[in-house]
């Protein structure tokens, strides 16, 4: 292990849908902007930049951050499709960790066009194929969209499994609803009900329309430091990062469970090596940010994330561990599927989040007593990043 | 009879009553309900005498028989009086029959003025004055009927009847007249041209046939006109002894002399014929019509002129007859051996031209050319020539062609020709025709358009339109962007006039030197086709589907066995201008050229029967009766062209690249069209042999099985690959019967995604029953699935209830689960060939509620 590494800054604009947002370049220079504001640090203290967006030309990282500041730092541009915001920060926080910087920033974001998503590189060998082959063995493919067709498929799987109700997906994004209602970041603030939920049109069996998070775009940021940096500037007790993993796909994931190829056995992993990392285990935590792109990854990242047994997720969600009162407040900030997801900017808005509950700042959605923070972040094709904020 | 034509409530007059027509007419209406003034004058036919006697006698039967009538005595001159009888007896008048008349029979030469004169006022002046007062009535009331008589003797003249002709014509251009005018308000005005027995015609007539003559034969028509249920006006009718049949007027076509060219007493002479002729003719019913030819003339201004070579008003414009040809590969192979293509054999460049089963077979676009010049050279030839082209071959030389595709020239196909004279210039000594022609496909569609422009020596100087004379296509004063040269062979000539040109001049060296040439020269479209072929090799890399147009002037003779360097240009991505030269002499042989190419190759718009036909040669080794991949990729186009949502729905760009025979193909779902080749940016390539592309076809091989065994290489949009199951849905009798040589049937069902599924007969019913006797036997079994389970069983559809041991139809919406499934799958679960988990993953069993309860399936299976 090598140095602590605080998050010191955080910020992020609020989502918009395609086309009613401002560019890329505005909307990550603010977020940018905001979270060097949080830190009290100006930008020619960062040393290295990370920056990550999934769709856009190369370098739209630097046009991003050069509206910040042109001290001519490294400048990273990271894609690791939904799991790039927590990619970048992972960067960040490893050139801290092992020395290379005192302080750096990570900032993603996302100009998503509207639609389901869509391969945008057709003439080449597509990432996802062998997925998608999975996918086709276990079930077939159908002309939803993609990513609908995965999760709703693990879905399945464990409806199975567990005969769980369909009902109980639906719950989790009147839960959602609930938290995005409280948060004047969220895209969808108005509340839901499980009906409403239940009788939009089905995207994908047991999925409905509104257990798919829309594309979105947006930006968010976070300043990553070392102790001696954060004495340096007077920043006293930082939300910390206590512990972080990233997982990519294991054999499994290309076996014949359509859970294992949306990345169960990931975020599994990930979260074990936290869990050992951090010394915290499930109980330690009081709030979560979980990838809940579509309803039926949220509920089989319960398990995954050991805040539920396994085969027990109905009954966590029939009893409201899930939500303010319940064992855990997961997805506080109404989460994917109401927040919205900026692919590259997701990761560091789970974290913006986090932070702010770990220092109190969660205003009306303020999880109570929150010290120890969760956060899951997956990308299909595929990479898993876990993190384990922490504020002493 | 109740539904006989009545005159209730109407007042008629009937002039000339007291005896013959009149007196039938005015009994027939009294007859028939109208109230009738019977005006007779009571004098001889001839105009003599006055008494009261013929008029009683017809009121006094007409009341006789129940009717209303009174009678005036009054001249018909004194029309205004006899109106007022009709106003004062019955209060208004509605209909007039002009019927009154005299004869002053006499020959011409000794008819007095007096004679002429009583003859007009009572025929004309009397029908005038009745038909005057009683009009304003009629306009009041919008309504009235008014029959004039005219005659046969008026309309087609006979001897001692001049003043009578003249009266009887007289009245017929008045009905006309007042036939439009009275329209507005329902004033229906006809005339009748009668012939019957009655004093009138005792004196021209035979008494046999007078006799036979009745008046009742007349007056039914006269009835008819005057019923308020006629509308037709402004007739002339012949009418008698039971015939009744309409005039009309009838004039030949005629003939137009255009203004501004000679016309004298000599012309007309000379266009006697054509000016009486009836056997070309028309019937104009109104001024307007009659004005139609007469206006056409002036609007066509003056005439273009001409000379005793050129007539251009008769020349421009002309369309010849349609002619037809056909080619097929050979044709096309032969042409392009013709104009030089590969001359090496080991040099495969050209091979697609020359080479029908070369994998990218194509037509040499300029071969469009060919049909058209052959064609007419056949008609000169025959002798046959546009009207006002009078000169011969000897005197023309091509000056310049253009020729232009509106998509690839399939690799054989039957061609329409329709030509035409687009365009005549006056250029001083010599005159210059422009041929158009354009060249459909066997479907109609238009494929070719060509513009054969000839010089016609000596021809010129009427002082006409001098046409363009702006220096097109001149090469930029720099460097050619390329240079290709071939040398063509000493034989060349007699090569290349296989394919159709058979003018000696390319042939027979004497005939050359009668012409002035040392030996015969090469066809100017033999080193246009040279140069065409140069311009694709250097810029679409030999793609000749890409091929727009070509435009060429030539400038001056090649000679076999001389070398033709074509230097080219690239002024766009679309457009090169070239020229060619002879090296040997440094000389210029076409110039002002250029070709222009398609950023895309072009497809057939009408796709409906042979969509990829466009290049689909048969595939190498393609035995007659076999489905080749090539018939799939047509059916394909077939069925997206009926189904044109498929194509909204995916909208992808897919390329095909097939091995073992290797072929490659492009499903454009954006532009909806299937073609040979990468016509288009593929978003998703597929790669697999023509024997798993025809097992996907025919649904016996899943492509996602193909992908995942490695047998389909997808790049690409991967998941775009799934939007390909409308393939299995292509009609194979359609294929089947195209790979069997003849026409599919005409309205094939398209796909059997629209068909309806084969009426399968429900096999749930037989499941549920099987089920209810094994639970009846055996309640451990009943207990096993453990809770209420509705069963929605679709196509077809049916419901169960499975509550312990009981099986019934019908639903339990307090069930635990409900199960909703195919009845298929349903009977394959019982056959124990399906999975229910499988289902359950696939989407095809859905279940609300309780999913562990479709765990239990397997009480289903009926073993």
């Amino acid at each position: 292990m090598g140095r602590r590494v605080n998050v010191i800054g955080v910020g992020m604009v609020k989502f918009a849908k395609p086309g009613a947002s401002e560019e890329y370049n505005v909307m990550a220079s603010k977020a940018a902007r905001l979270a060097l504001a949080d830190a009290g640090v100006p930008y020619a203290e960062v040393e290295q930049a990370y920056a990550g967006y999934v769709y856009g030309d190369s370098t739209c990282g630097q046009r991003a951050i050069y509206e910040v500041g042109l001290t001519g730092i490294p400048v990273f541009n990271v894609n690791n499709n939904c799991s790039t915001g927590s990619s970048a920060l992972m960067l960040a926080k490893q050139a801290v960790e092992g020395g290379v910087v005192e302080c750096a920033i990570a900032v993603g974001f996302e100009q998503m066009e509207k639609g389901a998503l869509a391969a945008k590189w057709t003439d080449r060998t597509n990432p996802l194929d062998k997925h998608v082959g999975v996918m086709n063995d276990a079930q077939g493919v159908n002309q939803a969209p993609f990513a609908a067709q995965m999760f709703g498929g693990a879905g399945r799987e464990y409806r199975w499994r567990y005969g769980t109700k369909k009902e109980t997906f639906g719950k989790i994004s009147w839960k959602a609803r609930q938290h995005a209602n409280r948060n004047p970041y969220a895209l969808f603030g108005e509340t839901l009900t499980l009906e409403e939920i239940m009788n939009a049109p089905e995207v994908f069996d047991p999925l409905t329309r509104y257990q798919c998070c829309p594309p979105t775009c947006g930006a968010a940021a976070a300043v990553v430091c070392s102790e001696e940096f954060a004495r340096r500037h007077g920043i006293a007790n930082p939300v910390y990062i206590a512990g972080q993993a990233m997982t990519t796909d294991y054999g499994s994931s290309f076996g014949d469970s359509m859970m294992k190829m949306v990345g169960y056995d990931m975020s599994k992993a990930a979260a074990d090596k936290v869990y050992a990392q951090s010394g915290l285990g499930p109980k330690d935590v009081q709030v979560v940010e979980l990838h809940d792109c579509f309803t039926a990854n949220e509920l089989i990242t319960y398990e995954a994330l050991g805040l539920c047994g396994e085969g027990e997720a109905e009954k966590f969600i029939d009893a409201g561990d899930n939500t303010f009162g319940g064992k855990y407040v997961v997805n506080p900030s109404g989460g994917l599927l109401s927040k919205g997801h900026p692919l590259g900017a997701t990761g560091l808005a789970q974290c913006t989040e986090l932070v702010w509950q770990l220092r109190g700042m969660g205003d009306k959605r303020q999880v109570p007593n929150a010290r120890a923070a969760l956060q899951h972040n997956l990308g299909l094709g595929g990479a898993c990043v876990v993190t384990m904020y922490r504020r002493d | 009879m109740a539904d006989e034509l009545r005159f209730d409530g109407r007042v008629a007059i009937v002039t000339g009553a007291g005896n013959g027509l009149g007196r039938s007419h005015a009994l027939l209406l009294a007859k028939r309900g109208a109230k009738v003034v019977v005006n007779d004058l009571g004098g001889s036919h001839t105009g003599g005498g006055k008494s009261s006697a013929a008029a009683d006698a017809v009121v006094a039967e007409i009341v006789a028989g129940g009717g209303e009538a009174v009678a005036n005595y009054d001249s018909v001159e004194d029309g205004a009086s006899i109106v007022k009888s009709a106003i004062d007896a019955f209060g208004r008048v509605d209909i007039v029959v002009n019927n009154a008349g005299i004869l002053r029979d006499v020959s011409f030469q000794k008819m007095t003025a007096d004679d002429w004169d009583l003859v007009y006022r009572v025929h004309v002046l009397g029908a005038y004055r009745v038909t005057a007062a009683a009009w304003p009535y009629m306009r009041e009331q919008k309504y009235g009927r008014v029959v004039f008589t005219s005659s046969a003797a008026g309309i087609y003249g006979n001897f001692g009847q001049a003043n009578y002709s003249m009266a009887k014509l007289g009245v017929v251009g008045f009905a006309s007249t007042l036939a439009l005018e009275g329209k507005k308000n329902n004033v229906v005005v006809n005339t009748i041209a009668p012939i019957a027995g009655s004093r009138m015609t005792e004196t021209v007539l035979p008494k046999d046939l007078l006799e036979s003559l009745k008046p009742e034969f007349v007056s039914p028509l006269v009835a008819w006109l005057c019923h308020e249920s006629n509308s037709d006006t402004g007739g002339l009718f012949e009418v008698g002894g039971g015939f009744i049949g309409k005039l009309r007027w009838e004039r030949t076509q005629g003939t137009v002399f255009r203004l501004g060219r000679a016309f004298g007493p000599d012309q007309v002479k000379a266009r006697w014929g054509e000016i009486t002729d009836f056997g070309k003719s028309e019937h104009p019913a109104s001024v307007t019509e009659s004005m139609a030819p007469i206006m056409a003339n002036v609007e066509a201004g003056p005439s273009k002129g001409g000379n005793e070579f050129i007539d251009v008003d008769l020349a421009l414009g002309y369309q010849f007859p349609e002619s037809t040809s056909r080619y097929d590969e050979r044709d096309l192979a032969l042409y392009a051996l013709g104009v030089g293509a590969s001359r090496n054999p080991l040099d495969t460049t050209d091979l697609h031209y020359t080479y029908e089963l070369d994998e990218g077979f194509q037509a040499l676009p300029t071969y469009a050319v060919v049909p058209v010049v052959n064609g007419i050279l056949d008609a000169g030839r025959r002798g046959e020539t546009a009207p006002g082209l009078n000169f011969g071959l000897d005197r023309i030389l091509h000056g310049e062609q253009y020729t232009e595709l509106l998509r690839p020239l399939p690799p054989k196909q039957k061609l329409t020709h329709r030509s035409r004279v687009k365009a005549i210039y006056d250029k001083g000594k010599g005159a210059v025709v422009v041929n158009e022609t354009k060249t459909f496909d066997e479907e109609g569609e238009l494929l070719a358009i060509n513009e054969v422009t000839t010089f016609v020596r000596g021809a010129g100087g009427w002082g006409g339109d001098r046409g363009p004379s702006a220096e097109v296509n001149v090469p930029p004063d720099r460097a050619p962007d390329a240079v290709l040269e071939d040398k063509t062979s000493e034989a060349q000539a007699l090569l290349y006039r296989l394919s159709g040109d058979w003018n000696p001049l390319h042939a027979d060296p004497g005939f050359a030197g009668a012409f002035g040439y040392a030996r015969p020269i090469l066809h100017g479209l033999c080193s246009f086709g040279y140069a065409g072929r140069h311009v694709l090799k250097a810029f679409t890399g030999g793609d000749a589907r890409r091929f727009k147009s070509i435009k060429v002037r030539f400038a001056d003779t090649v000679f076999p066995g001389e070398t033709l360097v074509t230097e080219m240009w690239k002024e766009s991505e679309t457009r090169v201008v070239f020229r060619c030269k002879v090296k040997e002499r440094d000389k210029v042989v076409i110039s002002n050229a250029a070709v222009e190419l398609y950023t895309e190759v072009p497809q057939k718009k009408s796709k409906a029967s042979a969509p990829a036909s466009a290049s689909a040669a048969p595939a190498a080794g393609a035995a007659p009766g076999k489905i080749t991949s090539g018939l799939v990729f047509e059916a394909i186009g077939a069925y997206l062209t009926k189904n044109p949502d498929v194509a909204a729905k995916v909208g992808t760009v897919f390329q095909f690249k097939l091995t073992s025979p290797a072929s490659q193909w492009t499903l454009d779902l954006k532009l909806n069209q299937v073609a040979r080749g990468e016509t288009a940016v593929p978003e998703c390539t597929l790669e697999l042999s023509d024997a798993d592309f025809m097992a996907m076809t025919e649904g016996k091989a899943n492509p996602m099985k193909l992908f995942t065994s490695g047998k389909l290489k997808i790049s690409g949009n991967v998941m775009a690959s799934q939007k390909l199951d409308f393939l299995t849905k292509i009609d194979r009798k359609a294929m089947e019967a195209a790979a069997a040589g003849v026409a599919a049937p005409a309205a094939p069902a398209p796909a059997a995604s629209e068909a309806p599924a084969p009426a399968a007969s429900a096999r749930a019913p037989e499941v549920f029953k099987a089920l209810a006797d094994r639970l009846a036997a055996n309640p451990a079994l009943a207990a096993e699935l453990g809770a209420v389970v509705q069963f929605n069983v679709t196509g077809p559809d049916g419901q169960w209830v499975v509550d312990g041991a009981k099986v019934t139809p019908g639903r339990n919406s307090a069930a635990a689960a409900f199960l909703t499934l195919s009845d298929e799958d349903l009977a394959a679960l019982a056959a124990g060939t399906a999975d229910a988990k499988a289902l359950f993953q696939h989407g095809r069993l859905r279940v609300d509620g309780d999913v562990r309860v479709a765990h239990r399936l397997g009480v289903l299976k009926n073993s």
